[in-house]
């Protein structure tokens, strides 16, 4: 009888010696301003991710790693593009490592699954996703988004076209997921409302081996132009493929500005992107980003993509709205309005924020594919200034 | 079990809620290893599709929550309900065919339901899966916090533990592991194979259900991840860790891998590899997992 009591008192005291040392909040002298940030650095975007950390961390070199005098601690973890594990690291992030601030995410549905996990911890987010749902129903009071929504695409491309050639028939595809029906669907919808012509939608599943089919589908309809969103390596297979049918130069091809994305795609496509328009609210030729793309081609990397951007310009936000709060972002009410009184000046622009849903409201550019001393680079053709997603009006 | 429920209060005192949260969590997947184990282990049933049965049920309960509150008992109804439902479908197709047909069959259905779940987004959310779910509740008390989450937790995986291993030692468990290791002998013995394993399967698939059912509210959120394949594949993979062949070693299969997922990836971005590392180490240095090499090095 006695032993097991003996052995009881044993755990118990080596358990309650556990949890506390578990529990015990990490104190420091001064403390510094710790940054969470989730993306995915393994799974379909784990180049995306990369790029995402590269950028935030070339801005906080250039910081010298202080914001507002503060010094900055970037913890980084990856959600595999899986909102299961993005929810448990953010848990973590909050919980355990107890940091200050959010940020990150590039798979919508991982967005859209923190939404509740940061709200309920009343945990400032900057949320890099861009599914339409995030600055509607699912916008939260703590979750601010220095980035575009996909109806911002999908809407401007309807627009140029509208602009450049008014009744053109144009037929669509895109990826079968989440996203590709969000830019797909807000450009018909803007598109009709123009009064244009919409022809037979395509829908591929994510990683489709061979465009073909699709490819001679698009050609037997004759359109004016296609519209199109596939993202990375669907990009660079349908792209080429594109070339080889012999469809580049005689159909417009219009596309998401991912479709073209200057880091990921350009380089592993050559010509076949040549001509390419597409709406995006990143471009390495637009003025404000001129600064950023030469710190980054600094550091041997070639032109900048959509990811290393958005990670820079989290930064540039983040920074800003410790410099606005003087030094403490996690008063958030104050963040939040000091954002909200005034743009930040960012690589995608000058960002005002919406104070409805905290979406950013963001210079929209048409680019078109040009070649520059043998490379492919996404050229500013046209800007759409000032995009406001129509956020819980929608 | 006395000094399972002490632990047990001890923790629920003393962790955090991050902590609490992410216990919860390892005993819910530690539930549904562990109705894997009953499985493969004690049936030599190869499943690849069990992340069907216990992520199915987290749809259907989150489901269910969001029409009709997230009732703690309506949940494990609606949760065992599922999972019986989908075992069953699962037995009568899949148990006539053995080995590697059955390992095909199983992955198969569960793919069947994953495209379901993908893409039927009025009822599943497709891509983005369905949060916004209400808060766990029992009767008058709501049990939202990562305190009650856990404590809910705790007795699932004690009463599945013990249903599980009264199962195993019951004449159907005796059975069934003579359905594994002499079918021909049981069935010359007048035991109808499919019927031992057809019951297995619905024990399972009841226990990942209602283990499943809890799953949304730990995480907030359900998406179609659940419900893929490769959620079945660390199912085994946490089984093959925690030991096969032993109830209680799918917590620890479970505990090991979510460890090695949240707390070493914040200092390597090649956590996966560590993950293999393990596995392959602990099928050539512990054959039957960690739970079989306590138990060799206790005796």
């Amino acid at each position: 009888m006695k032993l097991p009591h003996q052995r009881l008192t044993r755990r118990l005291a080596l358990g309650g010696l556990a949890a506390t040392t578990l529990a015990a909040p990490a104190r420091a002298q001064a403390r510094p301003l710790k940054i969470g940030m989730i993306t995915s650095l393994s799974g379909p975007f784990a180049a995306l991710g990369e790029s995402m950390r590269g950028g935030m961390r070339l801005l906080l070199t250039q910081s010298g790693e202080r914001f507002a005098d503060r010094p900055v601690e970037l913890i980084v973890e990856d959600d595999q593009a899986r909102p299961d594990d993005g929810v448990r690291k953010a848990r973590k992030l909050i919980g355990q490592d107890r940091v200050d601030l959010l940020c990150g995410v590039i798979h919508s549905g991982v967005a859209l699954a923190l939404r509740d996990v940061v709200t309920e911890a009343r945990m400032p987010t900057f949320l890099l996703g861009s599914a339409n749902d995030l600055a509607r129903r699912a916008a939260s009071p703590f979750i601010l988004r220095p980035t575009k929504t996909n109806w911002m695409l999908g809407s401007t491309a309807a627009q140029r076209t509208h602009q450049t050639h008014p009744g053109a028939r144009v037929v669509t595809a895109a990826s079968d997921y989440a996203a590709g029906r969000e830019f797909v669907g807000d450009f018909a919808t803007t598109y009709q409302g123009l009064g244009g012509r919409i022809g037979r939608q395509f829908w591929t599943p994510l990683g489709t081996p061979d465009f073909g089919p699709l490819l001679t589908a698009i050609a037997a309809e004759r359109p004016d132009s296609v519209y199109v969103f596939f993202a990375g390596s669907d990009a660079v297979r349908f792209l080429r493929q594109w070339k080889e049918y012999r469809l580049a130069g005689r159909i417009r091809l219009m596309a998401t500005g991912a479709c073209f994305d200057q880091e990921d795609v350009l380089p592993a496509v050559g010509d076949a992107a040549l001509g390419g328009i597409n709406t995006f609210h990143q471009s390495p030729t637009a003025p404000s980003s001129a600064a950023f793309v030469e710190a980054w081609g600094a550091t041997g990397k070639g032109l900048p993509g959509e990811f290393s951007t958005t990670g820079y310009v989290c930064g540039q936000v983040i920074r800003t709205a410790t410099e606005r709060s003087g030094g403490n972002p996690t008063d958030w009410p104050r963040t939040q309005q000091a954002l909200f009184d005034a743009p930040v000046e960012t690589a995608f622009g000058r960002m005002p924020f919406d104070p409805r849903n905290g979406q950013a409201i963001l210079d929209i550019h048409v680019n078109e594919v040009r070649a520059v001393d043998g490379a492919m680079v996404n050229t500013v053709v046209y800007t759409f200034p000032q995009i406001r997603d129509p956020g819980p009006d929608a | 079990m006395i000094r399972v429920i002490a632990a047990a209060a001890v923790v629920a005192l003393f962790a955090d809620d991050y902590l609490l949260r992410f216990l919860a969590e390892i005993l819910l997947f530690g539930v549904a290893v562990m109705s894997l184990d009953i499985l493969i282990g004690f049936g030599g049933l190869m499943s690849l599709g069990h992340a069907a049965l216990f992520g199915g049920a987290a749809y259907a309960a989150a489901i269910v929550a969001r029409q009709w509150g997230g009732d703690l008992v309506l949940m494990l109804g609606t949760g065992m309900a599922t999972g019986l439902v989908l075992a069953a479908v699962m037995g009568v197709v899949v148990l006539r065919s053995g080995q590697l047909f059955l390992l095909i069959m199983t992955l198969l259905l569960a793919q069947m339901l994953w495209e379901v779940a993908f893409h039927w987004r009025d009822v599943t959310g497709g891509a983005d899966g369905l949060r916004g779910l209400p808060a766990l509740s029992l009767g008058p008390w709501a049990l939202s916090g990562a305190r009650a989450l856990f404590l809910v937790a705790v007795p699932l995986a004690v009463v599945a533990f013990l249903v599980a291993r009264s199962f195993i030692a019951a004449p159907i468990g005796r059975a069934l592991v003579g359905t594994r290791e002499e079918p021909i002998r049981m069935t010359a013995l007048g035991y109808s194979l499919f019927a031992v394993r057809f019951r297995a399967m619905m024990v399972a698939g009841a226990m990942a259900g209602a283990a499943g059912a809890l799953l949304p509210f730990v995480n907030q959120y359900v998406g179609p991840q659940s419900v893929h394949w490769t959620l079945s594949a660390t199912l085994v993979i946490m089984l093959v860790i925690g030991g096969i062949g032993s109830l209680w070693g799918g917590f620890i299969g479970s505990a090991v891998y979510l460890g090695i997922q949240t707390y070493l990836s914040a200092y390597t971005d090649r956590w996966q590899l560590l993950v293999g590392l393990v596995f392959v180490l602990t099928v050539l240095l512990l054959p039957n997992g960690v739970a079989g090499g306590v138990r060799r090095w206790r005796s």
